[in-house]
């Protein structure tokens, strides 16, 4: 039989699969790899497609896919690119306008939009100020919407007309809600909102007057990709392009951890896998010693019958596999089907990528768990057909944990895609493995002496543990695997929900005023204390422009579309305080204090757009300053909650720094629903205040935290379900030896109370002790995860604690249950097995 | 000594098979008195073990009746068989049916606490000794020999001292050299405690050691012997 043709050995594995396909164990690990690529193949999916959806939503802030904007008209070629892709198009353009009534003037910032616009979201209005929005068209050509304030400072009505430059205009509705005005709600001046074919009438554009071109693009992310590519290299110094990641920090926050959430939700679903697959393919090993002892006498070498397992197992692994996708798949169908009134109806699909990936995620586990004992399959000495107790010499642990550990570190990277974070974690489970396992074992043999008293029925139970520490430990350390992916995974979840609960309490400041004069300033604090319990404090605000650093020019130092350059372009908003506002932390330098003894005054910087600056502490910073420069020496850098609907500022002043300078106030406020009628007479009473709803903004904010939280909790139900039924798929491993221990005891007479006492014993000894390694690995692991990934604040869990509690009565009722056969197995199954 | 510990009348097993029901076992009365030995032979397939296995309250019979100690198992559910068994009956298999996890002075002792006895530890240990197993208390099954494994698992079997012993081939997993001195082992402490011994094998000079012998053939009882 020397050189067996491959596909000779190939048929001979379909066949050898065939029959065995009722073998438990088989079914156990194609059950347990159809588990763990559903859902894998499902988790995918639906983050992949509710990413595209929430994508969808974020885009809404720019009202486009993508955004190409200027100062110059965009050229004829770069329009032409995108309508020979098929993408959509929408034109508007921004400028500035001062309005002039009987009542007064006031400057605003007029956008003139086509038909098509917005590509993304929708335009709100109301028939009347302050009124109930209603979403719908933009305003006809000849018409003309304003915000509500611009109705209050001018005292305007609805059906007046106004002029922006030389044409007139009818004020048909009041404009409040521009899909992409949301992440630009510090703009001072109100907006008008009126049709691009009366822009040429106006007069107002002229060569060389400040205005903004916007060029909005809509279509499928290959050709947006191909714009982005063909329109690049092509942009002028005052065009840029812009899209949904580059746009709202609130919504990036948020989709960032939950993207970071999924992904590790789905690693959990694969531990629990690996575990699964490890078990069943050692008992797919270990019941093979026979036959392949028998094959080896046959003549089959060594490497012939690792090879005919070998494939048996890929066989098995691509079918259960495939079968597994196609389950994913629909698994997340029914999901998306479930949560259809919450998620928009045109989801993207998703694609074939996340099938492909959880078919590769389950059989790199397969390789990763399976391989070992297989390759024991490899050496059982052909001695075995006529001594049965000849085993093949145990692969070494190098190959059995370096294997699995490799395989784990894969998946991992390809989940999280971060180094450090992949290592942080193998490396911390690792040790955490190596210190619990070795505490364990320790644990285990001590109770061994004092077994030695103890009742039968925990001898019994206990008996088959302790005989086999080692064994006991490995089952102790899987199922505490189990139970610390699956409370690890609940952990997250609720501390995810609270942070953003936190970060969006019910009365998180709805409302912006802006433009508070200083004289009008406690008479506003004292107003506005009267309709909202807690509005934030008034912040002095200076508009300033960083024009050097440390001496050089500042435009030669940043990269272009950085942040950095973002924030030099236009000007800040600068404020000075004397207490570090209630959610900003210091990362470096320190708050203001007597020691500082430069000369030049003290100023704090956002700590990201530091980084972005590469500004560092000392450095010396220009600004101008109404036609004044005024330099400032960098002494601390914050950490800004930008999602947390406070004023917030990139650069805080010492005090006593730019008071000499011609400053509004700033602050933001809650107030309830159906309190309009207050806010018009707020309005009236502070005509110079701009007053900014944000209502929209939160609703949006809000809508997409509810559909993260909806995922994250089916996704939890995925992980739990894969949990319990690994659990039992790992039960189903020892079921043999547990069957035949049962059937012995019962011909010895025992009785059937007996041996579920037994039972319970050891399962829920091991439940306990897997719960205790899973609290102490959640501990540790959850203070890396929080540190590294999420960057949430870490405090101790106590009640992990009930962990082994939760673990002996789980893996207890789960043994007891999993393992019913064992009890019910004929006695003579003993006879026959002689 | 001529009471009555095991009978079996009429007793029938059918099991159903691809080609419809099978009948393992005819029609099959037998009568065992207090002390007797009984041996069971037959080829591979004619109902040997399928018999033992009624006898002993392991399976129930399709048709018929078994009478074990004066109960009447057929009337008993799983639990109560296992009491009998407890209280009457002890077993030694081909293939030892050692627990793996227990010491073979623990094995030994298993049946004695099954039983609820107190001096199990010291009657275990005294009953090793008699197997010549004095120096093997502590050791686990993977540590003994094929030959000291059937040792423990006699001790075992005689542990409970019941009132019947069935044995199912019980030297065939030895060497004849080892199995002859199992045999040995196993009737001289079937005269010391005047247990009742059936004995399924296919080592027709042991099966010549018992006082009756049945031959089996396709489920029917083809001879009776009494040498």
């Amino acid at each position: 039989m020397n050189g067996l043709p491959l596909s000779r050995l190939c048929l001979l594995a379909a066949r050898q699969l065939i029959r065995d396909t009722r073998a438990g164990e088989m079914r156990v690990l194609f059950f347990a790899l159809l588990v763990a690529v559903a859902a894998s193949t499902a988790i995918g999916y639906f983050s992949a497609r509710l990413n595209g959806a929430m994508l969808m939503r974020a885009t809404e802030f720019l009202g486009a896919d993508l955004l190409l904007s200027g100062s110059s008209l965009a050229r004829p070629e770069q329009i032409e690119a995108g309508q020979r892709l098929g993408l959509d198009h929408a034109q508007v353009v921004e400028f500035s306008s001062v309005i002039a009534t009987d009542e007064g003037i006031q400057l605003s910032s007029v956008k003139a939009a086509d038909d098509a616009y917005p590509l993304r979201g929708q335009l709100k209005s109301a028939p009347e100020p302050y009124q109930p929005e209603e979403p719908g068209e933009g305003p006809r050509p000849g018409e003309a919407w304003a915000e509500a304030r611009l109705f209050a400072a001018l005292n305007l009505k609805v059906g007046d007309t106004i002029e922006i430059g030389e044409k007139p205009l009818r004020l048909s509705r009041v404009l409040t809600y521009e899909p992409d005005r949301a992440g630009d709600f510090y703009s001072l001046t109100p907006r008008v909102l009126m049709h691009l074919d009366d822009l040429a009438a106006t007069g107002v554009v002229q060569p060389g007057s400040r205005v903004r071109y916007k060029e909005l693009w809509r279509g499928t992310p290959e050709a947006l990709a191909a714009y982005r590519e063909a329109v690049k290299p092509g942009l002028a110094a005052n065009q840029r392009l812009e899209d949904a990641r580059d746009g709202n920090r609130q919504i990036g926050g948020a989709l960032g951890r939950a993207e970071r959430y999924l992904n590790l939700a789905s690693l959990a679903a694969v531990l629990l896998a690996g575990v699964a697959v490890a078990l069943s393919a050692s008992r797919f090993a270990s019941r093979r010693f026979d036959a392949s002892a028998l094959l080896r006498c046959l003549g089959l070498s060594r490497r012939e019958a690792l090879g005919l397992y070998g494939l048996q197992l890929a066989l098995i692994g691509l079918i259960a596999s495939a079968c597994g996708a196609l389950l994913g798949w629909l698994a997340q169908y029914g999901l998306f089907y479930l949560l259809r009134d919450l998620l928009p109806a045109d989801v993207p699909a998703g694609g074939l990528l996340p099938a492909v990936v959880g078919i590769a995620t389950g059989l790199v586990a397969l390789g990763g768990f399976a391989l070992p004992p297989l390759a024991a399959l490899g050496r059982v000495p052909p001695l075995r057909v006529l001594r049965r107790d000849v085993l093949p010499v145990p692969p070494s642990t190098w190959l059995v944990y370096g294997t699995a550990l490799l395989a784990l570190g894969l998946i991992m990277w390809r989940l999280s895609l971060d180094l450090p974070l992949t290592f942080a974690l193998l490396g911390g489970g690792l040790v955490a493995t190596l210190i619990l396992g070795g505490g364990l074992l320790f644990g285990l043999q001590s109770l061994r002496r004092l077994l030695k008293r103890a009742a039968l029925p925990w001898r019994l139970g206990l008996g088959q543990l302790l005989r086999h520490p080692l064994a006991a430990a490995g089952q102790s350390l899987a199922f505490g695997l189990i139970l610390l992916a699956m409370s690890l995974i609940v952990l997250l979840r609720s501390e995810l929900l609270d942070t953003w609960q936190d970060q969006l309490p019910e009365n998180a400041p709805n409302h912006f005023a802006l433009n508070v004069l200083p004289a009008d300033k406690d008479a506003f604090a004292a107003r506005l204390s009267e309709m909202s319990p807690h509005p934030a404090p008034l912040y002095p605000v200076v508009p300033g422009r960083l024009i050097a650093i440390n001496g050089e020019p500042v435009k030669d130092l940043v990269s272009k579309d950085s942040r950095g350059e973002r924030a030099i372009r236009r000007d800040l908003s600068l404020t000075w305080a004397a207490e570090l506002p209630g959610d900003n932390r210091l990362s470096a330098g320190s708050w203001w204090n007597t020691a500082h003894a430069s000369e030049l005054p003290g100023v704090s910087v956002e700590s990201e757009l530091a980084e972005s600056l590469k500004l560092e502490l000392g450095d010396r910073l220009s600004f101008s300053v109404g036609g004044l420069t005024r330099d400032a020496q960098v002494t601390s850098l914050r950490d800004v909650e930008w999602d947390s609907f406070q004023p917030n500022f990139y650069m805080v002043f010492e005090p006593g720094t730019l008071q000499d300078l011609p400053a509004t106030y700033l602050t933001s406020f809650y107030l309830p629903p159906r309190h309009e009628r207050e806010l018009v007479e707020l309005a009236r009473a502070f005509p110079a205040v701009t007053l900014l709803q944000v209502d929209a903004l939160l609703a949006q904010l809000r809508s997409i935290l509810t559909q993260v939280t909806l995922a994250i909790e089916y996704v939890l139900l995925f992980v739990l379900a894969a949990g319990l039924a690994v659990l039992f798929a790992g039960l189903q491993a020892t079921l043999d030896e547990r069957i035949r221990q049962g059937a012995l005891l019962r011909a010895l007479g025992a009785e059937r109370a007996l041996l579920v006492k037994a039972r319970r014993a050891e399962f829920a000894l091991l439940g306990a002790a897997s719960g205790l390694l899973a609290a102490l690995g959640c501990e540790l692991i959850s203070a890396l995860l929080y540190r590294y990934a999420f960057d949430l604040n870490w405090q101790p869990h106590p009640w992990l604690l009930l962990l082994p509690l939760v673990g002996a009565l789980l893996i207890g009722g789960a043994g007891v249950l999993g393992t019913r056969r064992a009890l019910n197995a004929s006695p003579l199954t003993v006879l026959r097995e002689g | 000594m001529n009471q009555s510990i095991l009978s079996a009348r009429n007793l029938n097993k059918v099991v159903p098979s691809a080609e419809g029901e099978l009948t393992i076992l005819h029609d099959l009365c037998l009568e065992l008195n207090r002390g007797d030995s009984l041996a069971i032979v037959g080829s591979s397939g004619s109902g040997k073990s399928t018999l033992l296995g009624l006898l002993a309250g392991l399976d129930v019979p399709s048709g018929g009746s078994v009478s074990l100690a004066g109960r009447d198992l057929g009337s008993l559910d799983e639990d109560q068989r296992a009491r009998v068994r407890a209280e009457h009956v002890g077993f030694v298999f081909q293939s030892f049916q050692l627990l793996d996890s227990l010491s073979a002075l623990e094995n030994v002792m298993l049946p004695l606490e099954l039983d609820g006895r107190p001096d199990a530890r010291e009657r275990a240990s005294e009953l090793l000794r008699r197997v010549g197993l004095e120096q093997r208390l502590s050791h686990y099954p993977r540590q003994l020999s094929g030959g000291e494994q059937q040792r423990v698992a006699i001790a075992r079997a005689f542990a409970a001292e019941p009132d019947v012993l069935f044995a199912d081939e019980p030297t065939g997993n030895l060497d004849s050299h080892t199995g002859e001195r199992i045999s040995d082992l196993l009737f001289e402490l079937n005269h010391e405690r005047g247990t009742t011994l059936v004995l399924v094998t296919h080592d027709e000079r042991l099966a010549h050691r018992c006082h009756r012998l049945i031959r089996l053939e396709g489920g029917h009882l083809v001879d009776h012997v009494e040498p």
